[in-house]
């Protein structure tokens, strides 16, 4: 070895005791010990999930709620109005005419974007990745909707909408 | 004086080597597969599906616990001679 003017000092008192080689050097235990710490950590998060649904159960929607005056849809038509639970959640009503009312979560179950009903395709369309639903049923008709939308049950009475949770 | 252990890793120079590849490899199947399952209960979690959030928090607590145990086995880097 060549005269190394520190070799002298001891190394606590070098002005540069670590050299940047080892400390950024990852040896391989070190990434495994990473990779089982990680692993812990996964396993803690899929434990947190089912604590959560054990500890914080959904509430269904108790009751009901008066939307609008029937008039206020025509046929064809929807309306979006929102309701405070625990969470709140935005629907979307529709008069599909002939009576027929239907009222559905209005996020879609792909990724949460905002499903609208087209009248002319007679169809709940989600613009984001082009997810169609039923929008008698709310079930997927074509997309990468992964499950139906949630809906509600409408009832009219005295020419005023009401939602209820759905009986199942 | 050579103990067993000294002579062992002069014969066979690549043991640690397997070793530490072997258990990295395992290492990394595990958490594949955990975010495999934690994705797959995210996902059912929001449909209240609660059995296979259940079956995945256990399967992933046992192969959290298979990497820990795996820990055990990692070689102990080879000391070289550095001091005369
Ligand atoms: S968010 Fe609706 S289809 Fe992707």
């Amino acid at each position: 070895m060549s005269k190394d003017p520190n070799s002298e000092i001891p190394k606590c008192k070098q002005d540069f005791p670590i050299e940047q080689k080892e400390a950024t050097h990852v040896s391989r235990r070190e990434f495994a010990k990473f990779l089982t710490l990680l692993s812990g950590a996964l396993a803690v998060g899929n434990t947190a999930i089912v604590v959560k649904s054990l500890a914080f159960p959904e509430k269904p929607l108790e009751g009901e709620h008066a939307i609008c005056m029937e008039s206020e849809v025509g046929d064809g038509d929807s309306f979006m109005f929102e309701i405070e639970g625990s969470k709140t959640i935005p629907y979307l009503l529709i008069n599909l005419g002939n009576g027929e009312w239907r009222a559905f979560e209005q996020k879609c179950t792909h990724l949460s974007c905002a499903v609208k009903y087209r009248h002319d395709l007679g169809q709940i369309e989600c613009p984001c990745h082009k997810g169609y639903f039923n929008p008698r049923t709310g079930d997927v008709i074509q997309g990468p909707p992964p499950r139906p939308l949630p809906q509600l049950e409408v009832v009219i009475r005295e020419g005023q909408v009401f939602v209820k949770a759905q009986q199942t | 004086m050579s103990d067993f252990r000294q002579s062992q890793n002069e014969a066979h120079p690549n043991k640690t080597n397997t070793l530490m590849t072997g258990i990295i490899f395992l290492l990394i199947l595990f958490v594949t597969i955990q975010i495999w399952f934690l994705f797959g209960a995210l996902n059912n979690a929001l449909q209240e599906n609660l059995n296979f959030a259940i079956t995945t928090a256990l399967g992933s607590l046992v192969f959290a616990f298979a990497s820990f145990w795996l820990l055990k086995y990692l070689p102990e880097p080879i000391k070289r001679k550095m001091k005369k």
